[in-house]
């Protein structure tokens, strides 16, 4: 449904000299840098997949999003969406695709969103019957009944972002781009969303694409995830499989009735490859590798050999995977 | 010609949802309606009284004159209606609207267009008219059946000579990252169009017709009025003049768009 090869997107940076006598050599001669946006940027997508594009801020994601809904052109490089050439074919395009900018609206600030959605309505050339019905589901599964005729200026940020999903998906696009569309929502409304989307990919195999900054929303949605670093993709699989590869394993910490030191945990636990931490005179962390029969090992041999009081297990979260991924990262680009 | 008929459908609906919006404040409709026509009226007056002092100009009559001025109010008008957007680079560019424009699967330049639409211009039209009837009762024009016709065909291609001028302009915004500071040039510009050409000199009529060629909406269809016959030709071209410079401005925004960069974020 989705194929992206070895798309590419530079932008000319205007450099900017100091100062007044730099302001005014610019008039004569200016230098420009080259910047490269989207890296040689390759994947496909299939029909009904739910997945998200992750990265930090800068790391081309956005403009990748606006590359795939037609809106800026490649430097180079091929999308073909929906048999489509977005930025060639634009008009035939947008009409398979829907799109939600979290930080943008899309309806018109003055009209009740009921309003917003009739113009878009033909905007898109929606068949009345078919299109009232979808309508009539949009509003009962996003809930927005209740205010949807009140002018979007009156409505709370959480209420107008339902709407905004609502308007993005009038025409019943196929594939449907979310930038950011939780940003400042509380989490009944997260949570909301977020069901109402598994909801029409699974009873509408609809395919949607997420860019998002809360791992929440990934957690919730997504299997498949790409992660962007400085314009090139990183990473792109299971979201099982990220935190297979990314993880520091899990982490188990220990409270005991008695000093325990490291070293005595050490003695019982043998040589198995893990790590011990000592937090205080009473407390232990150790970390165990992903692996499934260790984690009980572990457990079993420190509860019979001390007395412990409390014990706490803790899986590594995928925002301490994307902060990993994002670090290392850092690293390797350091050492280049 | 599918396309022209979606744009026609969903520009009846922004026109309507723009009366329900204005309708929904009262108070302030009322006032803009009043302040409107109280300016147009005074603008009328004005023009009277001081087309009143002159007497010729360079072989044009006094009501020659304001019939000119008269004719140029209404594809000004019209113009002023469609192509009020002339935030364009703060709103689209720096703010990003364009990438919701772009989105949505109608031509991008009638969707920019259609959000900033101005039906409340069309004042200007009705002023333009009045204006042209003061000076043909004051000339005794006489006038054919097919004049209305030839007066619309001639009054939108004028609109579409400044929509296109002005497209293109707008359309600067999509190269350069700065605001530009080209608009108010332009609009200095056009002024000349209302006035005769002959009576500048020839370097500015060569600009004016053959530049930036709003002599095309003033002087020479108005002169197809006053039966002046050397202008004849030129008042015959102004439609073809109109789709060439629509033409250029609708090529220039296009090339634009895809040269659009988005907003950060």
């Amino acid at each position: 449904m989705i194929q992206v090869k070895q798309l590419q997107k530079e932008f000319r940076i205007h450099q900017s000299r100091a100062g007044l006598g730099g302001a005014f050599r610019d008039l004569f001669s200016r230098e420009y840098k080259t910047v490269k946006a989207v890296d040689n940027l390759s994947f496909t997508v299939e029909e009904g997949e739910m997945f998200a594009l992750i990265g930090e801020n800068g790391a081309g994601k956005s403009t990748t999003i606006k590359m795939l809904t037609g809106i800026l052109t490649p430097s180079s490089g091929d999308i073909v969406i929906n048999g489509f050439v977005p930025f060639k074919e634009r008009e035939d395009y947008v009409r398979s695709i829907g799109v939600v900018f979290g930080q943008r609206s899309q309806l018109w600030w003055d009209l009740s969103p009921l309003e917003s959605f009739r113009l878009l309505k033909s905007v898109y050339k929606v068949d009345d019957t078919a299109g009232e019905k979808w309508l009539e589901r949009l509003i009962e599964e996003l809930d927005i009944g209740s205010f949807v005729s009140q002018p979007v200026r009156k409505l709370s940020l959480g209420q107008r972002m339902r709407c905004e999903v609502a308007a993005s998906l009038i025409h019943k696009p196929r594939l449907l781009f979310l930038d950011e569309p939780t940003v400042g929502l509380d989490v009944l409304v997260k949570q909301k969303i977020r069901e109402f989307l598994r909801n029409l990919n699974e009873t509408e195999k609809m395919t949607i694409l997420l860019t998002t900054h809360d791992v929440s929303d990934i957690e919730a949605l997504c299997k498949r995830v790409l992660v962007m670093d400085k314009g090139k993709l990183i990473f792109d699989g299971l979201l099982s499989d990220l935190k297979e590869h990314w993880g520091n394993g899990t982490e188990v910490s220990f409270q005991m009735k008695k000093r325990t030191k490291a070293s005595e945990l050490r003695n019982v636990l043998g040589d198995m490859p893990c790590t011990i931490e000592q937090i205080n005179d009473y407390s232990l962390r150790v970390q165990v590798p992903r692996s499934q029969e260790m984690l009980p090992f572990v457990l079993s041999t420190v509860m019979a050999s001390f007395d412990v009081s409390d014990v706490k297990i803790m899986e590594t979260s995928t925002e301490d995977i994307v902060r990993n991924i994002y670090r290392t990262d850092g690293e390797v680009a350091s050492h280049a | 010609m599918q396309n022209a008929k979606h744009i026609y459908s969903i520009f009846a609906d922004y026109l309507s949802q723009y009366f329900k919006t204005r309708l929904a404040y009262r108070a302030d409709f009322l006032g803009d309606l009043a302040s409107n026509l109280i300016s147009e009226l005074i603008n009328l007056v004005f023009i009277i009284v001081v087309f009143q002092h002159v007497p010729l100009m360079g072989g044009w009559s006094r009501d020659e004159i304001i019939f000119i001025y008269g004719f140029f109010l209404v594809p000004y008008a019209l113009f002023s209606i469609f192509f009020g957007f002339w935030d364009f680079n703060e709103r689209y560019i720096i703010r990003g609207e364009m990438d919701r424009i772009l989105t949505r699967p109608v031509h991008n330049l009638a969707q920019v267009c259609l959000e900033s639409i101005a039906p409340d211009r069309i004042f200007g039209v009705i002023s333009g008219l009045i204006i042209m009837g003061y000076a043909a009762i004051q000339l005794k024009l006489d006038f054919y059946w097919y004049d209305p016709i030839i007066f619309i065909v001639l009054s939108v291609s004028g609109a579409l000579i400044y929509g296109g001028v002005y497209t293109a302009v707008s359309a600067i915004s999509f190269f350069s990252d700065s605001r530009t500071g080209i608009s108010p040039m332009i609009y200095n510009i056009q002024q000349y169009g209302r006035y005769p050409v002959d009576v500048y000199n020839k370097i500015i009529r060569f600009v004016l017709t053959y530049i930036l060629p709003f002599a095309f909406v003033g002087v020479y269809p108005a002169a197809y009025f006053l039966r002046k016959e050397t202008w004849y030709i030129y008042a015959a071209m102004t439609p073809v003049v109109a789709v060439i410079f629509f033409g250029i401005g609708l090529l220039v925004w296009n090339i634009g768009v895809s040269k659009y960069r988005g907003a950060g974020s």
